[in-house]
């Protein structure tokens, strides 16, 4: 299974559209898929870990490493940081949705 | 001729479609700028990364190997399977329906899968226990005569129980086109602009079999790629998933279809698991439905004889052997 706890908060609909409309093959297609979520998964950990602690970092990361499909560690964000995590994430997706649209529709 | 100036020609650029080269360099340059500055900020998240052999890029991988071995000793760190436990084994439901249906008004059997499913599966789509995969096998051989199987000669895919969305048609040989395809709304989709993951599923027009041409219009889209081994078992599991019989049930009224998966996808990053032809999702939730919830199982079919399309099953009612059974 390939699941990360903060699946649920990304839907990247018109990243995909662009994608589709370009790739002429299935290698193509999940070439560009596979660089959009490994941005996604820099993005939104750099997002977390400036909101969270520096003393908590560790005791995060370790965390994510044996579980990082586990849902409760929003619930543990949420805990340390003290806003709601889950609308950052939300949030961090959106404005990289925009940017990756913005730079893939050329002019 | 256009009748336009050699200064205007620039117009007749195809401005809805970017080359793939130029959305890869754009892709991959946003990747490299996120990464470094990501690791310029948190550069012990590097060092934690490299002390475990981990790279965030490929954190999916991880999370794969995390729940298969979560899986294999049987200690998913999902919600207990307290709801399988609690309810009379399939046959049990069966027979209760089939003393119900010697009496008037018979139930129908759709409202006891769709009933038995909202009992077994939790709100919130998440890969199934073993138990409760194997309860609903036996659930769906009982109540819709298909053989299905969440493993199948060894193969399982990520999640059984996720959300499915709405695929455009795919290109059959070259020069297929949309109107080739049938009538009516189904059409509405559209054709995608790349092929499907095997490729074009016949040579030319004369060659497309009818069991090809139902193979596309009953296709269904898995997410391969995510597969943890799929990069160290090939060509096997490629072999293996090519145009691959799978039952599809919509969990929340109990439609089900048996469709051949001909893409790998989606994207994760979408939020969906599964994809679904628009027939397959005309027949699983109507016209309007793009999105649900949906369980799919591989179809245990080595004679080939279950066929693709809609199981109708409310129409045949239930084997006689569960007559011997009751």
């Amino acid at each position: 299974m390939s699941k990360l706890f903060y699946d649920h908060l990304i839907v990247l609909t018109q990243v995909e559209a662009e994608i589709k409309k370009t790739a002429e093959t299935p290698e193509e297609k999940e070439e560009l898929w596979k660089l959009v979520d490994e941005i996604i998964h820099h993005r939104v950990m750099e997002k977390v870990l400036d909101k969270l602690p520096r003393a908590h970092h560790e005791d995060f990361l370790t965390r994510f490493h044996e579980a990082p499909h586990d849902e409760s560690l929003i619930g543990y964000l949420t805990q340390q940081v003290g806003e709601n995590v889950e609308e950052l994430i939300r949030r961090e997706i959106g404005e990289l949705a925009y940017e990756l649209i913005k730079e893939l529709r050329r002019k | 001729m256009s009748g336009k100036l050699p200064t205007q020609t620039y117009q007749d650029i195809n401005d809805t479609k970017v080359p793939f080269d130029y959305l890869r360099n754009k892709l991959k340059v946003k990747h490299l700028e996120t990464k470094k500055r990501f690791y310029d900020k948190h550069p012990h998240v590097e060092e934690f990364m490299a002390q475990r052999s981990l790279d965030l890029g490929k954190i999916r991988e991880h999370s794969a190997k995390v729940l298969g071995a979560g899986a294999m000793t049987g200690s998913l760190l999902f919600s207990p399977v307290q709801a399988v436990k609690s309810l009379p084994p399939p046959h049990e439901i069966i027979a209760k329906l089939q003393t119900q249906s010697l009496s008037i008004p018979p139930e129908v059997p759709q409202e006891t899968l769709v009933d038995t499913m909202t009992k077994v599966l939790p709100a919130k789509t998440r890969p199934l226990t073993r138990e409760e995969e194997k309860y609903l096998e036996r659930l769906f051989e009982s109540i819709l005569r298909v053989p299905a199987r969440a493993t199948l000669e060894g193969e399982h895919l990520n999640t059984t129980y996720g959300l499915i969305g709405a695929e455009q048609h795919l290109r059959r040989y070259p020069g297929d086109t949309i109107s080739a395809h049938g009538e009516g709304t189904v059409l509405k989709e559209g054709m995608a602009p790349g092929l499907g993951a095997w490729g074009y599923f016949a040579s030319s027009r004369s060659a497309l079999s009818p069991q090809l041409e139902e193979t596309e219009r009953w296709y269904a889209v898995v997410q391969t790629l995510y597969l943890p081994d799929w990069n160290t078992r090939q060509p096997h599991l490629k072999n293996w998933y090519k145009y691959r019989k799978v039952l599809i049930v919509n969990t929340k009224n109990g439609q089900a279809v048996v469709g051949a998966i001909s893409d790998s996808g989606p994207a994760a990053w979408t939020g969906k698991h599964f994809g679904g032809s628009p027939e397959v999702m005309m027949h699983l939730g109507g016209e309007r439905y793009k999105k649900g919830q949906v369980l799919i199982f591989f179809v245990d079919d080595p004679g080939n004889k279950v066929p693709l399309g809609p199981v109708e099953y409310n129409k045949v009612g239930l084997p006689e052997s569960f007559l011997f059974q009751v």
